[in-house]
């Protein structure tokens, strides 16, 4: 599939990405003059590295920042701070024709398939362009990828010169992940993909995502407030609530074993399919704090079963529960 | 089932394009058929009159003063004894031509000042825009022609250039608005991450999809122009080296007095129908071209 020369030698394993406190502040304007009020941190300090060929699941609430976090380490939204690096090289700093040139490498999936496509432009154009803008191949060529890629995507070659309004959801899907994967990505950022569409139809999609993973090796960030899925996909999951991780470790690990009360609360809203269940959930109360004011100490505790005093003051740090375990999360309490 | 199942796709005729849709639904609009045959009709009586197959004797001064409707002066004549028909074939070329340019000049304009404000929405060049058009949409806009046509020393171009720039600015705020709503969505941002530059962006993914309120707006833009053309023209500030329905009415006002209407029944009546036509299939194409309107 790949017939770039210029593309360099790919190592399958390894680091891959690199994420180093990354914030992403949005300023507020309001007032006199409209000066700048009060930020809102959709990202607020975010470090984490996710090797090739892997997938990590990030879960959490609505507004968490599981979005601005997927579009900020592109830099759809250049961050307000922090570090972002593909294969050791930073994307900070770049300019617009080096960050363009960096853009084969990482692409985005977007949750909305009707909004994800022009409505004015055929598949093949779709499909086509990012061949276009980066000058890959010549005309022939270009045609015979596109059809390669709808293929890959499992759509037929008479959906080329249709328009995306022709087809249903989860093929408009599709459409935008063989857009995804023109250019050979190494990286995707997968906006919740499946939450607009039928369940019979996310697992098609899902088992589409899995198998080009195998066959390409490319790294997912997988974003999405469905446990089920998350579980599903991921080989390690992140659990983010307010701009930060509070929980990260492999998916088995969080799964089965827990430690923030928050991915504990999370895991308990799965319905269990047994009405005679009467097993203890512990209910999350209460609504997500306001991003623009968050709580002092950690941003869980006015919601958090189990907060103690020191949880109202100090901030906890993302740290390993036991030394070793690889299983990050951040609370005082957990051990 | 495998992901690699294909995809029955057996929706919609082949290659059906929202263009082509909205075609089929404008050809089942009656009003909207009829209204644009009249105004093809119009434009017909307007390109014989550029090609020089009739009205070339609007100007000739030959027949008595204030002949009555007959065979020979079908409008009958005016004062001096020129061809009313003539000169209302004549106008109908005049109303054309301004209603083709400002309709043009104007949504060129609106649409490239509209998207850019709309796509740097918030940074100086907006407010800049913005700016703009608040200042020209306070002038009263007879001052603004006459002010535009001292300063080009009555070149016949000025009420058209006083047009212009002045009615680009409602087709500037909606696409402006248009935009805004456009360049947040997902297929923006997916031309963001592949990588497509700024200006690729605007032209090919958002203001194609804005065409759609260009063309109703240039139709509304042509309406409205022929209506100013006729009421600078009356006040003198309108076509300066021609006839036009304006011009018209302008003259008849003495005739008026003296009971003699053919000048201005044939002016109004043919601007009402044109106006009026134009309107329908204006309204026509609107729906035609609204995905949410089924019919």
């Amino acid at each position: 599939m790949n017939q770039t020369p210029e593309v360099p030698a790919r190592s399958d394993t390894g680091t891959l990405l690199q994420v180093r406190g990354l914030k992403k502040y949005f300023p507020v304007h309001g007032g006199w003059l409209r000066g700048v009020q009060q930020q809102v941190r959709a990202v607020d300090g975010v470090s984490f590295e996710l090797d090739s060929g892997r997938t990590l699941g990030l879960v959490g609430e609505s507004g968490c920042g599981k979005s601005t976090l997927g579009r900020a380490i592109l830099n759809l939204q250049s961050p307000t701070a922090g570090d972002v690096l593909l294969d050791g090289l930073p994307l900070a700093g770049l300019s617009r024709q080096a960050l363009v040139a960096r853009r084969k490498d990482m692409q985005i999936i977007f949750q909305d398939p009707f909004a994800s496509l022009s409505p004015r432009r055929t598949v093949a154009q779709i499909v086509r362009e990012p061949l276009d803008v980066h000058r890959i191949g010549n005309t022939r060529e270009r045609r015979q990828r596109v059809e390669e890629l709808l293929e890959v995507v499992g759509l037929r070659s008479n959906a080329l010169n249709r328009y995306p309004h022709e087809f249903s959801g989860g093929q408009r899907q599709r459409i935008g992940i063989a857009r995804a994967l023109a250019l050979n990505p190494r990286f995707i950022v997968a906006d919740e993909p499946v939450s607009a569409l039928d369940v019979s139809v996310q697992s098609q999609v899902l088992n589409l995502v899995t198998m080009l993973q195998a066959e390409l090796g490319i790294a997912f960030l997988f974003i999405s407030h469905d446990l089920a899925v998350i579980r599903h996909i991921s080989d390690e999951v992140a659990v983010m609530y307010l701009g930060r991780f509070v929980e990260h470790a492999t998916a088995d690990k969080i799964f089965s074993s827990p430690k923030h009360p928050y991915t504990r609360a999370l895991l308990s809203s799965i319905p269990v399919p047994d009405p005679t269940s009467k097993s203890p959930r512990p209910v999350l109360e209460g609504d997500v704090p306001s991003p623009m004011s968050p709580p002092a100490g950690c941003p869980f505790h006015p919601r958090c079963p189990v907060a103690t005093d020191r949880c109202k003051t100090e901030v906890p740090k993302l740290r390993e529960a036991q030394p070793g375990t690889e299983h990050e999360v951040a609370c005082h309490l957990a051990t | 089932m495998s992901a690699r199942a294909e995809v029955a796709v057996s929706v919609g005729a082949h290659g059906d394009s929202l263009w082509s849709k909205a075609l089929r639904k404008f050809r089942r609009d009656r009003v909207g058929m009829w209204s644009l045959a009249v105004v093809l009709a119009y434009a017909v009586v307007a390109l014989g009159v550029v090609l020089g197959l009739w009205a070339g004797d609007w100007a000739d001064v030959s027949g008595p003063k204030w002949a009555p409707v007959s065979g020979e002066y079908w409008f009958g004549t005016n004062i001096i004894g020129q061809d009313i028909f003539a000169r209302s074939l004549y106008s109908t070329r005049t109303a054309f031509e301004v209603g083709l340019v400002v309709a043009l000049g104007a949504t060129a304009l609106g649409a490239v000042l509209g998207s850019t404000a709309g796509f740097f929405s918030g940074s100086w060049i907006d407010e800049v825009i913005i700016w703009l058009m608040g200042v020209l949409d306070s002038v009263p806009f007879i001052l603004l022609v006459a002010a535009i046509s001292y300063t080009l020393q009555g070149s016949p171009w000025a009420m058209h250039i006083a047009m212009i720039a002045t009615f680009w600015i409602g087709t500037a705020r909606l696409i402006r608005g248009e935009v805004i709503k456009l360049k947040s969505l997902e297929y923006v941002e997916a031309a963001h991450a592949i990588g497509v530059s700024r200006f690729m962006i605007i032209f090919r993914h958002i203001l194609p999809n804005t065409f759609h309120i260009l063309l109703v707006q240039a139709t509304l833009s042509f309406v409205a122009a022929i209506k100013s053309e006729v009421i600078l023209s009356f006040l003198g500030l309108g076509v300066k080296d021609g006839m036009s329905w304006g011009l018209m009415i302008s003259e008849s006002t003495f005739e008026v007095l003296a009971g003699f209407f053919n000048n201005f029944i044939a002016a109004s009546v043919l601007m009402f129908g044109l106006v009026m036509a134009f309107n329908m299939f204006s309204d026509a194409l609107q729906d035609a071209l609204d995905p949410r309107t089924v019919k």
